[in-house]
């Protein structure tokens, strides 16, 4: 049983899943869903499609050299099955993949700390230069200003209300 | 029974799905990266034989592009053109292959023991 890898995005395509294109230079495409698959009918490289393995492979996101990524191998040669060689195969898979395991989460560690640190000096630079470009405040000055007179206002009779009864022009019935 | 309908039952994605067929398919960039920029492959795809079914004769062709053109004039203009320009953009990085998606899961080649 051979595992294929996507062509798209990398991952693995087992045997009855996925579909295969076939180039008229002979050359095999496998696709894992049809998502990857109207991609590449899309012509779009997947080195820069950011979902896929091979963007973050080369925008390093992940390890790329490593000694645990060289044990899976394409291996055109069968091996003539043994039962002693099957046992420590497996046994060893299993240790690499933990050893895989613990190296790729301090790759990722290591890489979070110096996003971090990139991520806090921009933060620094853009605080000071709000700063710098901030006015500086001016303290109150007191101004004296001349004392204000008020002046009586006079109101003239004519302009009373007639909406306030007793002010003579007022319509409601005067009783005797 | 009334008429069946033939109108507005696909969605206006008629020509996209023309595009994308495989008898459509044009080159693709690993293939004029790596084998008819060749400078052999390259003097043979202009120096093309007469052919009455392609456009132009097969006389104007241009090999970034992988495309015919109808008269030296469009031929000459298409290269002065943006299209053309950010195709050869493209075409100066290194290709996309299977070797590269086998690379980016993890799957080596095993190499011949001397």
């Amino acid at each position: 049983m051979r595992i294929e890898k996507c062509y798209f995005c990398s991952t693995n395509v087992y045997p009855g899943h996925g579909s295969a294109f076939v180039r008229n230079d002979a050359k095999v495409f496998r696709f894992c869903t049809s998502k990857c698959h109207k991609n590449f009918k899309m012509k779009r490289n997947p080195r820069k499609v950011r979902w896929t393995k091979a963007f973050r492979k080369a925008a390093g996101k992940e390890m790329t050299i490593d000694s645990t990524i060289d044990f899976e191998k394409r291996r055109n040669v069968p091996v003539r099955y043994d039962r002693e060689l099957i046992q420590t195969t497996i046994k060893a898979m299993k240790r690499v993949g933990e050893v895989k395991k613990r190296r790729e989460h301090a790759f990722w560690k290591h890489r979070m700390a110096v996003a971090r640190e990139k991520h806090r000096a921009h933060r620094n630079k853009v605080k000071e230069a709000a700063i710098k470009k901030s006015v500086t405040l001016v303290q109150p000055t007191t101004v004296e200003s001349p004392a204000k007179i008020k002046e009586k206002i006079k109101v003239s009779t004519k302009s009373r209300s007639a909406l306030v009864s007793g002010e003579g022009r007022s319509m409601d019935m005067e009783l005797d | 029974m009334g008429r069946l309908r033939r109108s507005r039952a696909h969605h206006a994605r008629r020509d996209v799905h023309r595009a994308s067929r495989t008898r459509v398919r044009t080159k693709d960039l690993d293939q004029i990266q790596l084998i008819d920029l060749d400078p052999k492959n390259r003097a043979n795809l202009e120096a093309q034989p007469i052919d009455f079914d392609t456009p132009g004769l097969a006389q104007h062709y241009c090999v970034e592009c992988a495309k015919y053109y109808e008269t030296d004039h469009a031929l000459q203009s298409h290269w002065k053109s943006k299209v053309h320009k950010r195709r050869c953009k493209q075409l100066r990085e290194p290709a996309y292959t299977i070797e590269e998606a086998e690379r980016a899961a993890g799957l080596g080649r095993e190499t011949k023991k001397v």
